[in-house]
């Protein structure tokens, strides 16, 4: 039993934060430069558990939890799972759809330079053929496009750790986006100066950024166990990953509203940063959602 | 990272479950500590005679000596038995006996650990005072150094189990005219000796637990100083961030259970329909798993690096606060028989009202957040 980061796992992370800051910071997440994608390719981060890699999940979690914490493209979470899952014919990105029923209409998120698009139910996951004359429309998550699509052909896998495997990348990029709003807002409470002292030395703004850290810390756990039940096809796995989903998205949104308050006047402007935390957990709710029955069977 | 048990520690806990299955009594730990003493003595002997008394405790002192990923399964499987609280060993056990094994002398740990392991010892704690609770630096009760004794005079307050101990953790100022910090020892006083006085108070849930302790020109041995005279801060707090990494795995395990009995209640009386509840449960059965999962993460972090990393301090709050969510929705599932709830009664009410104590004892909630803004944060302290 150790749920700690071992060395390589520690120089990953270290590296994938290096490289988000350099190439890919929170700040400019609505408007990503045209070509990042080829760079997020050539990074190996969308490979990671694909064949030829064969990293574990409890690697991916800790890499995919520093992406979600620049509020990284929702269509690496998909296409990363798309190549674990799915043999051939999908070498390039691949977009999500959210789930929906047929025939309805899909909503896919992040379509931009995609020719698939991946549909997760918890039991299994389908692989789309994306047409060329689709037009994009934004989303709340300032960094997230999404069109429209109708069911077409498509490929499916019954493998029972495949939904998992989105459900879990999804929770990391929850995991992210709340110590995101976290340092944001202790970064702000220790420089912002009101009554000639810092807003933190005030414990009613303190206690605000002390339970952002409580639920980044608890939904962080809970991510290394499920990653970890993952691994080891553990019987469990299924309702650890649903309580890493559920708290991870409850840490985003918790957090992110927090995080608004802490800054005061300039957090609620589309200039300050914040909102984008707080818009990126809106979005991720509606990704792989926890099922609440699961939850409340609990573990074995 | 992994989550499995080697082939050795699983071994161990078919040992402890073997045990405890044959072992644990059948019949309930009274309520009150003076009715309770009797008990909790002669478990923690029988512990102590089949091996389960400080499973990693040196064992030079009646310990075991095994890893702290054993004293951790064999927690999991005591609370899976539903064996007793400790009751009056939890001071001596969780608290006392560390603070030794952290600072005291040779001479101090092979006369007090072995006593503390086979329930021989009753130990309580004398930190808080009438004017020094979470500003605990204000202590005031004072030892004047006379030849080889220590004088005390003053009082301390909310002492667990002062009425039936035999020995206390006293937290006292020795150096005339000190302030705060500085100038405190950690002093180990005998409950036995001329000059104290100990009135109980009973509690909002009916039991007589704690009590304020008087001290009336008590001498104490200077002999009986751990880490040194004008050192007890930092003796104090050594032991705090025991408590704060591993001292209270015995309830995040019990928290499993209950959430777990939890829903079978509430699916038994039918108020699982009502969707407030069952998001509740549900959010709850999260959290608990999440609750265990940090404590391995905390657990394996003192493996690897022999102390509990930063976020230790968020354990202690988070299993504060979610153990009084378990019971607040453990007395409303009761309905409207809560009402009959009268002194003396073991049930859910009475954990709910006990229940108080998590966020106030032992540093309160609020104590807890500015550590975690301060230390986790790097927030500007406020005091």
């Amino acid at each position: 039993m150790d749920l700690t980061l071992d060395d390589e796992q520690e120089a990953l992370r270290t590296a994938t934060a290096d490289w988000c800051r350099a190439h890919m910071p929170l700040e400019e997440a609505r408007s990503r430069p045209t070509g990042l994608w080829g760079d997020l390719e050539a990074m190996g981060w969308t490979g990671m558990t694909a064949p030829g890699m064969d990293l574990d999940h409890a690697t991916e979690a800790v890499v995919f939890s520093e992406l979600g914490r620049v509020l990284a493209p929702i269509g690496l979470i998909s296409t990363t799972v798309a190549r674990r899952w799915f043999a051939d014919g999908f070498d390039g990105k691949v977009a999500l759809a959210l789930p929906a029923e047929e025939p309805s209409d899909m909503r896919v998120l992040d379509p931009d330079g995609s020719h698939a698009a991946l549909i997760w139910t918890a039991s299994g996951l389908r692989l789309f053929d994306m047409p060329n004359d689709r037009t994009h429309a934004p989303t709340i998550d300032l960094s997230t496009d999404q069109s429209r699509q109708q069911w077409t052909t498509s490929v499916s896998t019954e493998d029972a750790a495949a939904p998992l495997h989105l459900q879990l990348l999804a929770a990391a990029y929850a995991v992210g986006c709340a110590d995101a709003a976290r340092d944001m807002a202790a970064d702000y409470a220790r420089l912002r100066q009101q009554f000639e002292r810092p807003i933190g030395w005030f414990q009613a703004l303190k206690h605000i950024c002390s339970d952002m850290a409580v639920r980044a810390a608890v939904a962080r756990s809970q991510l290394y166990y499920a990653a970890c039940s993952l691994d080891a096809r553990d019987t469990d796995a299924a309702f650890h990953i649903a309580a890493a989903k559920r708290l991870g998205d409850q840490a985003a949104l918790d957090n992110g509203r927090a995080n608004i308050q802490v800054h005061g006047g300039i957090g609620m402007t589309d200039e300050a940063s914040p909102h984008l935390c707080l818009k990126r957990a809106h979005l991720l709710q509606f990704i792989a959602p926890a099922d609440a029955a699961l939850l409340l069977e609990g573990a074995a | 990272m992994d989550i499995g048990f080697s082939v050795e520690e699983t071994r161990f806990r078919e040992e402890c479950r073997d045990w405890l299955h044959a072992n644990v009594p059948a019949e309930k730990r009274p309520l009150d500590a003076a009715d309770a003493i009797g008990f909790d003595k002669a478990w923690q002997r029988r512990l102590f005679d089949a091996g389960w008394a400080g499973i990693n405790w040196p064992a030079d002192y009646g310990g075991r000596g095994l890893s702290i990923v054993q004293q951790v399964i064999w927690l999991e499987e005591y609370a899976k038995a539903h064996a007793p609280w400790i009751g009056a060993n939890f001071v001596g056990i969780n608290h006392g006996g560390p603070t030794l094994i952290l600072n005291a002398s040779e001479e101090q740990k092979a006369y007090h650990l072995p006593r503390i392991l086979k329930g021989e010892a009753i130990w309580c704690q004398g930190f808080s005072e009438p004017g020094a609770g979470s500003d605990l630096a204000g202590i005031k009760t004072r030892g004047r150094i006379e030849g080889d004794e220590l004088v005390v005079n003053g009082s301390k307050i909310w002492t667990s189990f002062a009425h039936v101990a035999d020995w206390q953790e006293l937290v006292l100022r020795t150096e005339e005219g000190s302030q705060r910090h500085a100038g405190l020892s950690w002093a180990i006083c005998d409950m036995h000796a001329p000059g104290i006085t100990v009135r109980p108070i009973k509690k909002m849930s009916g039991q007589t637990e704690f009590a304020e302790v008087f001290y009336d020109d008590v001498r104490i041995p200077l002999s009986n100083v751990v880490g040194g005279l004008g050192n007890g801060w930092k003796v104090a707090m050594s032991t705090l961030s025991f408590e704060r990494g591993t001292g209270f795995i015995a309830e995040q395990v019990k928290a499993g259970q209950e959430i777990a009995e939890l829903v079978t209640t509430a699916r038994a009386n039918g108020m699982i329909k009502d969707d407030r509840i069952a998001d509740q449960l549900s959010q709850m059965r999260a959290e608990v798993a999440a609750l265990r999962a940090m404590t391995y993460r905390n657990i394996s972090e003192v493996v690897r690096t022999g102390q509990p990393g930063p976020e230790a301090s968020v354990i202690r709050l988070f299993t504060s606060e979610l153990g009084q969510r378990l019971e607040r929705m453990a007395v409303l599932l009761m309905g409207e028989d809560m009402i009959d709830f009268a002194y003396g009664d073991d049930n859910a009410v009475q954990d709910y009202l006990r229940g108080f104590a998590a966020t106030i004892a032992g540093g309160t909630a609020q104590i807890q957040r500015d550590i975690i803004g301060e230390r986790l944060l790097g927030l500007p302290k406020s005091r």
